[in-house]
């Protein structure tokens, strides 16, 4: 592309006009152009940013949704918070989640990559096959899981009668709901990072593998030594991006689990949504809220800071 | 000799696997076919002893089963059609349009991609309470006018096209609005169907936006109708699972559908726009 077709018709009607400082044209042009950013600045600053302010407005008040009177109590929501056992329960549970969904998505979509990148056309199909659950809506999945867990007419349970073992209660035990929960994430999950996988497989030239079997190396060293670090970025964009998705677990809980048994299952957001909308508590709901999104400001940073890094080291 | 039989070994474990991955959707299939009682032999049944149709005209009659199905479509559809001209808007004034300050706009729009809608639905909806929008297909479509995701890749590919068809375009004298939608759009098709199709996609599943903001019986869309459903029988979803999994089926076949005609074309976008 050369430069002249980069220029856009503005910039040279400002550049032949130079004479004249100001111009009603050149005003009018120029509006003209930023009206059409217009609509989506007012969407995003009235549905995205006026709100982010304003929770952290609310979190600092004790307002009640139920009742009218705001008032002002500083940090109070934030010290409550952080000093309940239930906060520091719930930052727990989401992190065992997030942690077990994301480790299990890189390493099952990795796997997944390298079996099904061929590019014979049955595997086109196989592929889409796999890729299918993450268009299947939430609910349903977490419906479909539901009755496979359940304890006494499930699947689950009868493979497991199959092998010789005990039912097992799996939505009313602690630790095995916890994992239900988590298989519904992966089966929805793992054939996107296989697509992003493969993608990134794709895009390491042959010449590496066909060189390094000339020296001699075997298909092991390969993948450890010229694979994996080739696909770093890839995996790297891919915790992150499950990372912040996964914290946000919200649908599954609310059908399969509503954050019991014994609160094993609740997570951040599905209390966030129970404070605010069972108990009305509106500005401790906010602060929570708030502590919610540093935490994903944080891994964003963090993110962005590591490919930076990586970025120059290439350079 | 050696190679063909890895080779096939690979195909026998890839065929396994998907097997695997397909079974959860084929076992909702069938279960939506069984009789109450088949749903709970002590030994299911892979296979249905005959096809209960039947199930699926009782979810129809247990709920307004269709009221839901238009509320959802309404949704979707009102969602695309903001989304998209929206973003096409955005996308041409951040990718061929001049005004100072572009790229700092731009930013406030990438920045916007990082901040969840479980980040910002208590305020929206005491802004959607105070302008009297709940429970109305506004408070369902309207918070979700700018998608940056959208806007970020339409300006990518925006971006890409030559301006020389742009240029003489204006020296014949069209307007921004024919440069736009003749000239730009057309060319920028791919892009532009992908992000309708994800845009549909995330619309026609979305539970947590109009769970919030409806809770009247004739504004619910159907993943929220199917989730009261399930509810209803208070934890014991045996009783009307039948009923349940043909609900769940009509929930997702449109979906199925468009997926099945599109895949091609969304994989390749997928893997193309996430990672740059």
């Amino acid at each position: 592309m050369n430069a002249h077709s980069e220029q856009p018709h503005a910039v040279q009607i400002a550049q032949l006009s130079t004479k004249r400082p100001w111009s009603w044209y050149r005003f009018f042009e120029k509006w003209k152009d930023f009206s059409f950013a217009l609509p989506a600045l007012l969407f995003l600053l009235v549905f995205t940013y006026y709100p982010l302010i304003y929770s952290i407005y609310i979190s600092m008040t004790n307002w009640n949704m139920t009742r009218p009177i705001k008032k002002f109590v500083g940090m109070e929501n934030y010290t409550k918070l952080l000093s309940s056992e239930e906060f520091w329960k719930v930052l727990t549970v989401t992190f065992k989640y997030t942690v077990f969904d994301v480790f299990f998505t890189i390493v099952i979509g990795l796997g997944l990559a390298l079996l099904f990148n061929s590019t014979s056309k049955i595997f086109n199909f196989l592929r889409a096959v796999v890729f299918m659950p993450y268009y299947i809506s939430m609910v349903v999945a977490a419906m479909i899981f539901l009755w496979i867990f359940n304890a006494e007419y499930g699947l689950a349970n009868y493979i497991l009668h199959l092998a010789g073992f005990d039912p097992v209660a799996w939505m009313t035990n602690p630790n095995t709901a916890l994992s239900a929960l988590i298989t519904v994430s992966l089966w929805k999950g793992v054939g996107f990072a296989m697509l992003l996988f493969i993608a990134g497989l794709r895009s390491i030239p042959m010449e590496y593998y066909e060189a390094s079997s000339i020296d001699g190396a075997t298909r092991w060293s390969q993948f450890r030594l010229i694979t994996l670090p080739l696909l770093s970025p890839m995996t790297l964009f891919l915790i992150i991006t499950n990372f912040i998705g996964s914290m946000q677990v919200f649908q599954s809980i609310d059908i399969m689990t509503n954050g019991g048994p014994l609160n094993a299952t609740k997570a951040m957001v599905f209390w966030i949504y129970q404070m605010a909308f069972s108990d009305f508590r509106t500005g401790r709901a906010s602060a929570l809220v708030v502590i919610f999104f540093i935490i994903i400001i944080t891994l964003t940073v963090i993110q962005l800071w590591i490919s930076k890094k990586r970025v120059h080291y290439e350079g | 000799m050696s190679k063909s039989i890895s080779s096939s070994i690979r195909l026998a474990a890839a065929i396994l696997i998907t097997i695997l991955m397909f079974f959860p959707t084929y076992w909702l299939v069938v279960t939506s076919l069984k009789t109450p009682y088949e749903l709970r032999l002590a030994i299911p049944s892979f296979w249905p002893e005959s096809f209960r149709w039947q199930n699926y005209v009782e979810a129809f009659q247990a709920s307004p089963f269709g009221r839901y199905f238009l509320n959802t479509t309404i949704q979707t559809f009102g969602i695309m059609f903001l989304q998209i001209n929206v973003a096409i808007w955005a996308a041409f004034a951040f990718a061929k349009g001049n005004f100072r300050g572009r790229d700092k706009w731009f930013l406030l729009v990438l920045a916007a991609l990082i901040v969840p809608e479980q980040v910002t639905f208590v305020p929206v909806y005491v802004m959607m309470s105070k302008l009297g929008w709940l429970n109305t297909y506004l408070a369902l479509i309207v918070p979700h006018g700018a998608s940056a995701y959208g806007i970020f890749l339409l300006r990518q590919s925006f971006k890409s096209l030559n301006n020389d068809v742009l240029e003489a375009a204006r020296v014949d004298g069209a307007g921004r609005f024919h440069q736009l939608y003749r000239i730009l759009v057309p060319m920028a098709m791919p892009t532009i169907a992908t992000l309708i199709v994800l845009t549909f996609i995330s619309s026609w599943n979305s539970y947590f936006w109009p769970l919030i903001m409806t809770n009247s019986d004739n504004m619910r869309v159907l993943t929220v109708a199917v989730a009261m459903m399930r509810d209803s029988v208070a934890g014991d979803e045996a009783l009307t699972f039948h009923m349940l999994s043909a609900a769940s089926v009509m929930v997702i076949l449109p979906i199925v559908i468009v997926f099945s005609f599109a895949q091609k074309h969304i994989v390749a976008a997928l893997a193309n726009s996430t990672f740059k």
